[in-house]
């Protein structure tokens, strides 16, 4: 199964789906588009503690984390 | 007369054992409780020791190598430390909408770590604490 985790008010949203089911890559291949076109930052962990950001949907990821659009404070 | 009351302890004993487990889930199910385990399986083994030690925690910028410390908090709780570990500068740059904490500290983690240009460019600049303590604190319960 993979995960993609998206931040918000209660702490995370955890959509889990299974990447070699077709209709549920799609799905989330769907929802990472929908999150990143609305200013949603993807990033996936390369290994502990080590961070990429991606701009496309990677069917290969354990796990995808979402925040929200960065700023100023 | 005593029988009655030694059948019923076993029962109040039992109530107070789920009792506490009830409390006790809900105080790990809050959103800044999901928001730190979140936050702790993202970060380094290194940042985890020091964010459990310190409540901050340090990363260093993709772009210019520079080190900033992460205090907990969502606001003003960005550092960067010079090479005396001393905070030299304060930037305060948060992902918008109302995050707990973690997740406000993962997403700047995540932002200086892969992009600390886009993310700087759009920080604001503060001078400091005098005594390089973040200026905005909440409550942190283990």
């Amino acid at each position: 199964m993979a995960t993609q985790i998206v931040m918000d008010q209660s702490g995370d949203t955890r959509h889990e789906f299974d990447p070699s089911n077709p209709e549920a890559l799609a799905r989330a291949e769907r929802r990472f588009r929908e999150l990143t076109g609305v200013g949603f930052t993807a990033a996936v962990r390369t290994a502990p503690g080590e961070v990429t950001r991606i701009r496309s949907f990677d069917p290969t990821a354990a796990e995808t984390l979402f925040y929200p659009r960065l700023v100023g404070g | 007369m005593i029988m009655p009351f030694r059948a019923r302890a076993p029962r109040r004993s039992r109530l107070h054992a789920l009792r506490e487990l009830y409390h006790r889930f809900l105080g790990e199910n809050t959103p800044d409780a999901r928001g730190r385990r979140l936050l702790c399986e993202w970060l380094s083994p290194e940042q985890r020791a020091q964010f459990e030690q310190h409540r901050h925690f340090d990363v260093v910028g993709c772009d210019t190598g520079k080190r900033y410390r992460i205090h907990y908090g969502t606001a003003a709780n960005v550092h960067e430390i010079d090479a005396g570990g001393h905070a030299s500068m304060g930037w305060c740059f948060v992902p918008s909408g109302f995050l707990v904490p973690p997740d406000v500290m993962l997403a700047q983690k995540i932002a200086l770590e892969t992009n600390e240009k886009a993310a700087l460019a759009i920080a604001n600049r503060f001078p400091p604490a005098p005594d390089g303590t973040s200026v905005f604190r909440r409550p942190f319960r283990r």
